[in-house]
């Protein structure tokens, strides 16, 4: 019998074989391993993206969510209140406020691939993207210089989940918490001291008069940095993975720099890092001769709508020429990532960079070890040859 | 499938299908056409899917919200009486063949 267990290492792996498996015979398949139905067909997933009367986000949007957090972030509430929290901070990461972090971007980028000129190989994931992607959040916002290698180190912990308990271990609490507490000093502090920063804009600002909650503003704050550091560089490494998989392309991006958008895009749509998401019934309703009922749990699978040959052709191929639109990458609705242009605009940075630098950049021999995530999918180290 | 027709700055037409339920701003983004980028995928908290709607239809829309008449007072084009933002018009049968002029710049 066919099961799908959103937790095992095997779906960490490669989950491509069994989303194909689940679009074409169970369209709307109930997990027992996960609790929740699964949604892997392109047109469902956007359907439900876009109903958030019947599929809430206000129960949790993660696979394996964090306690107390529902209900107290952008992510996990729904409108009319996400919007206007939503609108106190689309402002700050919008297109044309970010003309500001290019240049700190290119710095950061060269620096981190001048340390790795002398090791070689070296991991993209350790040696790069994660340093890379602090040097920017903590930039943008404004973060204090000290304890940054723990403040990454536990953003990666906190988006994992154990293969045996199906839950988040101890550990993983444990980063949840520490970063908790991390976020409730800084916002100790930007009280005190309000700066120029995004953060500081979000705990001042007011909905309808009021004033947001500690409770708000302390977990937004803290999705808001593990979003920044874990999930950027989590993409950051399947885009990498991706260009040295696939040499061709990234000659081709090497001989037109130009092109480099569009390698991000189709590599959001062909194997993004955020792979599944979470939503709760409200109202009663039947998908595929099965009725979900009220407080039923739904995962949507971001990563197997994107590989729909129902929407995409040949969505195997990693093809640069395809230009997807509409892709999952980032989810949908009006809970689409809320970091699309920082993340575009950081990942055509550093590939221009690393490309400038190391044009023929290459893997090695490497047995890929999966980050072990529900929600997420990035290899926890890729080695790689300048 | 109810149609709209996005008019670009250029003066193209582009008639495209949009399912009832959907935003004229998911139809533009889905569909590839550029001039709309909605880039808070419709949380109308970003006046980046401006629009300008053939007043022959303006009475057919939703009444505006205050938080888009907020946002419309910041849009990167001028603000016209026929101004609204393209992700809070939700497709319906009334609103078959709608004419939008989207803006020179979001």
């Amino acid at each position: 019998m066919f099961r799908f267990d959103p937790f095992s290492p095997e779906i960490d792996a490669n989950p491509f074989p069994a989303y194909k498996t689940l679009r074409d015979e169970y369209p709307c398949f109930w997990s027992e391993e996960a609790n929740m139905w699964v949604l892997s067909r392109y047109q469902d997933i956007v359907m439900a993206l876009n109903d958030w009367e019947t599929f809430s986000s206000a129960k949790g949007n993660l696979m394996s969510e964090m306690p107390g957090r529902a209900g107290a972030t952008l992510g996990t509430s729904d409108p009319p209140r996400h919007d206007r929290m939503r609108a106190l901070i689309q402002k700050a990461v919008m297109k044309r406020a970010l003309d500001h972090i290019i240049e700190p971007a290119h710095a950061a980028a060269r620096t981190r691939l001048e340390a790795v000129k002398d090791k070689q190989p070296f991991d993209f994931v350790e040696d790069f993207s994660a340093n890379y992607t602090v040097d920017l959040i903590a930039y943008l916002f404004n973060l204090p210089a000290e304890n940054l290698e723990t403040v990454r180190e536990k953003a990666v912990l906190m988006v994992q989940s154990d293969p045996v308990t199906r839950t988040k271990s101890p550990e993983h609490l444990a980063a949840f918490e520490w970063m908790r507490d991390y976020a409730d000093t800084l916002v100790e502090i930007r009280k005190r001291e309000p700066g120029e920063d995004l953060l500081s804009q979000f705990i001042l600002a007011e909905i309808d008069g009021e004033k947001l909650e500690d409770r708000e503003i302390q977990l937004t704050v803290t999705t808001l940095i593990m979003a920044g550091i874990e999930s950027l560089s989590g993409f950051m490494s399947m885009l990498m993975k991706n260009l040295t998989d696939f040499t061709d392309v990234r000659d081709a991006l090497v001989a037109d720099p130009s092109k480099i958008p569009d390698a991000i895009e189709e590599s959001l749509r062909f194997n993004t890092s955020a792979q599944r998401f979470k939503r709760c019934v409200q109202k009663e309703i039947t998908l595929h001769g099965q009725t979900l009922k009220p407080g039923d749990f739904v995962c949507l699978a971001y990563g197997s709508g994107n590989r729909d040959e129902r929407q995409f052709a040949n969505p195997d191929v990693y093809d640069l020429e395809r230009k997807p639109k509409g892709h999952l990458g980032f989810g949908g609705g009006v809970h689409a990532c809320l970091g699309t242009a920082i993340a575009r605009l950081a990942c055509k940075v550093a590939i221009e960079e690393i490309l400038a630098m190391y044009p023929t950049i290459h893997s090695i021999e490497q047995e890929i070890q999966w980050m072990p995530s529900s929600t997420f999918r990035s290899p926890l180290h890729l080695w790689l040859k300048a | 499938m109810p149609k709209v027709v996005y008019v670009d700055f250029q003066g193209n037409r582009n008639e495209l299908e949009v399912a009832n339920g959907m935003t004229l701003m998911q139809g533009a983004v889905m569909n590839g056409l550029d001039g709309i980028e909605g880039e808070c995928s419709g949380s109308c908290a970003c006046a980046t899917c401006h629009c300008y709607v053939d007043e022959a239809y303006l009475d057919k829309l939703p009444e505006m919200s205050e938080n888009e008449d907020e946002l419309l007072d910041g849009t990167a084009s001028e603000r016209l009486g026929t101004s609204r933002l393209s992700c809070q018009i939700r497709m319906a049968d009334d609103l078959d063949g709608i004419v939008v002029q989207l803006p020179e710049e979001q």
